[in-house]
């Protein structure tokens, strides 16, 4: 045998994972998101996904040739950071954000720090936040599949109203592309049961999370508001593709244990506390920038130096706490003091806030309306209706001038309709008769029930005043009987529970 | 008990190439080499000169010490002279060549059976001692060195090793399939040097044959059982195989019989059985000659000094149509590789595995950064941190190597570097620095003296 043989260290085999097998995997559990992304919110999300990887991509290429770099392109990563950014935005946000993102995760905090495996901080959360803080107007996500309450399930969580969490689950409701958690999960758990994401990180981010909303949320373990807290604000997707990015987590099982509580406790405390929205995002970042600090720190024993089962340490040493979790510790008790500070001070504003808000939408259907007092009778009676009454009148205001006049009465009425809950403002004159109706939740088909927000149908009921009937007083919309009938029923009510008001007292 | 360890990964068994190969004793034509050094400690003293006539089982060489081993001719004819000739690894080292006559004529037949029961223990161990057995795994550790731990009341296992996880190798599957009463001999043979002992023979669920015949072997034998383990790299090891009959797990300082076991590959105990039953000295041992550039793998009994070169133009040389790009001794995970085929067997070797393609090759190719994904660390069977170790080795930081990473228990199986999906060079790293530290420690002890 006369050829030169190979000459290399053991061992001579090598497994078939590779990095760009890893990335191509990461980036095919993503696709079931993208895909419930782009059939929920349409082809602007599709070309908002498709620009950010495509700039991610080749924003790594350009750089490489700068640097004279071999190209990285293939590995695969820069990809994965492209789909993950482009699915952490919302699907109207303008087509230039997505390319600027890109650009700022991969030239600034990927290759700028050395590429692939030395970025300090995910880079795709890094070019989400770049984003959120440079352009927060157009980063907020605005509502188009849920026009009438005209709110982002989020922002309805964080205002205390109720979710749909079948919606924010299916990710049929508003938000950003990938917020599908049901694909979401799947992308998750399969990369999980294919050992390429830690369950460590995953599940104490999720637990860390719930735990920390339970006992701080102020509903207790009430399922639903947990699981309204879980399915939104990225909160699916930071723990199974965000916090579980290799590069940024730690490598020890116990580090990546403490690393997923540290975000998720921060991620409650952020949602609870804090006044954004995408809170979630920051709390990744700062576990991220918390790793380097407990990988030095948290090193696993070996086997043999471990005081588990009937293994035979060589020596003991005492216990103590490690440096790690005492620093951890106190960053985490000082964000959290810094924040409920925060809070505490902005509070008065916040409610100041939430009331002008209310007071808009009764001015609306109560023109030249100063001041709204209650009535104690009318609260007597709100609170006497039975919980389930249907229709039901929430709230009764008098309205005053300036100076002092009554101009009018504001009223709001919760009732069924085709699609369910349907919730109306009724506002009267001071004779009592009907000036204007207004929506707050109208959820009915669209085309058809979706019609009674529509002036031709609301107008019919100024004026008016008595019982009124559908069909004589008021023409039901064509093919939404259910819808009209709800609305006519409900306003009946209103007008009926105005009379008993002037009847029973002032 | 348990039936495997923590960790390990999965490669490629490949050992259908060889698997059904009957065992054969291969008869050289050429000289053959007796390097002096074919075991752990010192090198054995040569006792022939040059022009004398030996015979096959003749004592060449003598053990210089209690940590070392006889050496035995494996062939009959003259010594033609004892000089440096290569060896395994590349280097030169001192050998005693013999010219082979081809007519392979023992010094005696080796084939009367003494009744073990009139032996006794200090026969047995004298005995093995005598025949210059040394561990057939691959270590090449004596075994009467072995045998003779501080306190043989301690110890409560001989592990009998048939896992033969490296893949290629089958040569043990068949030693066991057609020789389980001799295995079983010899590990009666030990066991009664350790009266509070029970003997496990582990043997990797990969190779039922092999089971089914030990079982059948040990059926009627007290204080032995046969146990099936799973099949996984590196169940073979001597550690794993104490985790997993035990669960004990061992600092690198301490030996097996620490954790009370005495772990023995079952070509040993057959060499133990023919050395303690029919006084035959260790001329020759089982052996596999596989991979995909082989034209005919087969599995040998292979005599001490024998050159691979012949021996692999026994297996047909080189299959037609493929080139051989790495030729190792042993297998692919722990196996050395080879830069010539023109050295001898030695007493330790237990396979030839010749590559086709070098997957090294490809992976340096594919290498890419660290990712930290931490597949190292699940894989690993010490249960160290081998990225982070990585890390401190490339930087320098041979403190944190040692002291914080546990570096030095690294037992250098090779499952983080076969894992890595980056293809990171794990194992030439820690190889280096456990190298660093101990010359800086000899150093330093060398400067307090």
């Amino acid at each position: 045998m006369s050829e030169v043989l190979n000459i290399s260290s053991s061992p001579h085999v090598r497994d078939k994972w590779t990095t760009p097998y890893i990335m191509r995997v990461v980036l095919l559990s993503l696709m079931p998101a993208t895909i419930v992304g782009i059939i929920s919110y349409g082809w602007q999300a599709a070309a908002i996904v498709a620009l950010a990887v495509a700039s991610a991509v080749l924003t790594e290429w350009v750089f490489c040739k700068i640097v004279r770099k071999p190209s990285t392109i293939w590995d695969g990563s820069a990809a994965v950071t492209g789909l993950l950014l482009g699915l952490s935005l919302g699907p109207r946000t303008p087509l230039y954000l997505p390319v600027l993102g890109s650009v700022f995760a991969i030239a600034i905090v990927k290759c700028c720090f050395g590429g692939l495996g030395k970025n300090f901080i995910n880079p795709a959360l890094a070019g989400r936040c770049f984003l959120l803080i440079s352009f927060a107007e157009a980063m907020s996500i605005k509502p188009i599949l849920d026009t009438v309450s005209g709110a982002t399930p989020m922002g309805a969580l964080r205002a205390y109203e109720t979710v749909d969490i079948t919606k924010m689950f299916l990710g049929t409701a508003d938000g950003v592309i990938g917020s599908s958690v049901l694909a979401l999960l799947i992308g998750g758990l399969i990369l999980w049961s294919m050992d390429i994401i830690h369950g460590q990180i995953c599940f104490s981010v999720l637990g860390g999370f719930t735990l920390f909303i339970a006992l701080f949320g102020g509903h207790g373990f009430d399922i639903n508001f947990l699981l309204a807290h879980l399915c939104g604000g990225g909160v699916v997707m930071g723990a199974f593709f965000m916090a579980t990015d290799y590069v940024t987590s730690p490598v020890s099982r116990l580090g990546q244990f403490i690393y997923g509580c540290l975000i998720g406790v921060l991620g409650g405390i952020f949602r609870l506390y804090g006044d954004t929205a995408d809170s979630f995002s920051y709390a990744i970042v700062i576990g991220n920038v918390c790793t380097p600090l407990i990988d030095t720190y948290i090193v696993q024993k070996p086997l043999a130096y471990r005081k588990i089962g009937r293994t035979r340490p060589v020596k003991k040493e005492p216990f103590r706490i490690p440096k790690p979790v005492i620093a951890l510790g106190i960053i985490a008790a000082i964000a959290a003091v810094a924040l409920s500070g925060v809070y505490k001070m902005t509070k008065p504003t916040i409610e100041k806030n939430e009331l002008q808000k209310k007071t808009e939408a009764y001015m609306e259907v109560c023109p030249g309306t100063e001041e709204f007092e209650t009535v104690q009778a009318a609260e007597d009676m709100i609170a006497a209706q039975s919980e389930k009454a249907s229709p039901r009148i929430n709230e009764f205001y008098v309205g005053k001038s300036a100076a002092g006049e009554v101009t009018g009465y504001a009223m709001s009425i919760q009732t069924k309709g085709f699609g369910g809950k349907l919730v109306m403002t009724l506002g009267l004159t001071a004779d009592g008769k009907i000036q204007k109706i207004a929506f707050t939740e109208l959820n009915e088909t669209k085309g058809l029930g979706m019609k009674a927000d529509e002036d031709g149908f609301k107008d019919q009921f100024n004026g008016k005043g008595g019982t009124l009937k559908l069909g004589e007083d008021i023409s039901a919309i064509s093919g939404a009987t259910v819808t009209s009938t709800a609305v006519v029923n409900g306003v009946n009510a209103g007008l009926k529970f105005f009379d008993s008001v002037m009847k029973g007292g002032n | 008990m348990r039936n495997t360890f923590r960790g390990g990964v999965h490669p490629d068994e490949r050992k259908e190439l060889s698997r059904e190969a009957r065992l054969r004793l291969f008869n050289p034509k050429g000289e053959m080499v007796f390097p002096l050094q074919q075991h752990i400690g010192k090198p054995a003293k040569p006792i022939v000169q040059k022009g004398d006539q030996v015979l096959v089982g003749q004592k060449i060489a003598e053990a210089d010490g209690f940590v070392s081993a006889h050496i035995y001719a494996s062939c009959s004819g003259a010594v033609k002279n004892i000089e440096k000739r290569r060896v395994l690894g590349g280097g030169m080292a001192d050998c005693i060549v013999i010219d082979n006559d081809g007519q392979f004529t023992q010094i005696a037949d080796f084939s009367e059976k003494d009744n073990e029961a009139k032996l006794s223990d200090d026969e047995i161990h004298q005995r093995v001692q005598d025949a210059g057995i040394v561990g057939l795994g691959g270590a090449g550790f004596p075994t009467h060195v072995k045998l003779k731990p501080k306190n043989p009341e301690a110890i409560n296992y001989i592990i009998a090793n048939g896992a033969e996880c490296e893949p290629y190798i089958t040569c043990n599957d068949q030693l066991m399939r057609t020789h389980s009463n001799e295995i079983v001999e010899g590990l009666e043979l030990v066991l009664r040097l350790f009266p509070n002992a029970e003997g496990v023979i582990c043997i990797e669920d990969n190779k039922p044959e092999a089971i089914h015949a030990m079982e059948i072997a040990v059926s009627n034998k007290p204080r032995m059982k046969v146990q099936a383990m799973i099949t996984k790299y590196p169940q073979g090891g001597e550690r794993s195989l104490i985790q997993a009959v035990t669960g004990i797990d061992f600092p690198i300082t301490q030996l097996p019989a620490d954790a009370g076991c005495i772990v023995q590959n079952v070509g040993t105990l057959y060499a133990i059985q023919r050395a303690v039953l029919y006084r035959e000295p260790l001329f020759s041992q089982c052996f596999t000659l596989s991979g995909e550039a082989v034209k005919e793998p087969a599995n040998f009994f292979v005599r001490v000094g024998t050159n691979y070169a012949e021996l692999l133009a026994e297996c047909g040389g080189v299959k037609e149509g493929v080139k051989a790009v790495k030729a190792l001794c042993g297998g692919p995970m722990m196996g050395v590789a080879m830069g010539s085929l023109d050295v001898p067997v030695q007493k330790q070797n237990n396979a030839l595995t010749l590559l086709a393609e070098d997957p090294v090759e490809e992976a340096d190719k594919l290498m890419t950064a660290c990712l930290h994904c931490g597949r190292c660390t699940t894989v690993c069977p010490v249960g160290l941190m081998p990225q982070l170790m990585a890390d401190a080795a490339f930087m320098g930081d041979l403190e944190r190597y040692e002291k914080k990473l546990f570096g030095l228990e690294c037992i250098q199986c090779g499952s983080c570097t076969f894992a890595c999906p980056a293809k990171r060079p794990l194992m030439q790293a820690f190889k280096q620095a456990k190298a660093e530290i101990t010359a800086k420690k000899k150093q330093e002890g060398g400067g307090k003296k």
